[in-house]
């Protein structure tokens, strides 16, 4: 599956985007799980709910199944307008 | 419905009548047009960087236009956000919504405004003199 950052939460992955093996991840949980691992900075804005995540280009907010062939965001209150 | 993400500016009135003049029964269009200020969290703004994420903004665009729709009566909308960088006074977005009567145009225009502030992905990183900041829409 591909996940994608945006705005300051890029600057913390210091990656816009990359390909993560599916076979360890199924749902959102376990990718939250796996991007604080990786990224340890993300786990306090994670933990006062600042992240927000999309699959597929829609807003997600309960643990949904994951598959290959999704596109997760993860990025932070939007300030578009 | 015409939604544009676009790097360019755009001529407001151009864009307005190229819709308009494919009805005749518009009697009403309401539009906002939102502008970057020089004056901003007690600081003097030089410019903006606005990033997307433009797959879902277009996918979010539709949905919001389609549920306007439902709650109003709508001849038409259109939508047109820039991205990259923008300077002091450069518009920044265009919001117009075509109907028969004025109260479906305004009502729309204002909601789908609300939606935009509230979810579209877009992020404004705000450059002054001397630093940089990362808004946050309050509403």
């Amino acid at each position: 599956m591909k996940i994608k950052y945006f705005a300051w939460i890029k600057d913390l992955t210091s990656n816009e985007e990359e390909e993560l093996d599916c076979n360890k991840i199924n749902n959102l949980e376990e990718l939250k799980i796996f991007i604080i691992s990786k990224y340890p900075d993300l786990k306090k804005h994670l933990d006062k709910e600042i992240l927000r995540f999309a699959v597929n280009q829609e807003y997600i907010s309960e643990n949904i199944e994951l598959s290959a062939k999704d596109e997760i965001a993860v990025f932070p209150p939007v300030s578009g307008g | 419905m015409m939604i544009k993400i676009q790097r360019d500016d755009f001529n407001s009135e151009k864009e307005i009548n190229n819709i308009k003049k494919l009805y005749s029964n518009v009697g009403a269009v309401t539009s906002f047009i939102g502008y970057v200020r020089d004056y901003n969290n007690n600081n003097k703004v030089r410019s903006i960087n606005l990033e997307v994420y433009e797959k879902m903004a277009y996918k979010q665009f539709e949905k919001i236009i389609k549920e306007a729709n439902l709650k109003w009566s709508l001849i038409d909308c259109l939508i047109i956000h820039r991205y990259g960088k923008l300077d002091v006074n450069s518009k920044i977005v265009l919001v117009t919504c075509f109907s028969e009567h004025r109260k479906d145009s305004f009502e729309s225009c204002n909601f789908i405004m609300n939606y935009l502030k509230k979810d579209a992905p877009f992020w404004k990183n705000e450059f002054y003199d001397k630093k940089n900041e990362w808004l946050i829409n309050s509403n």
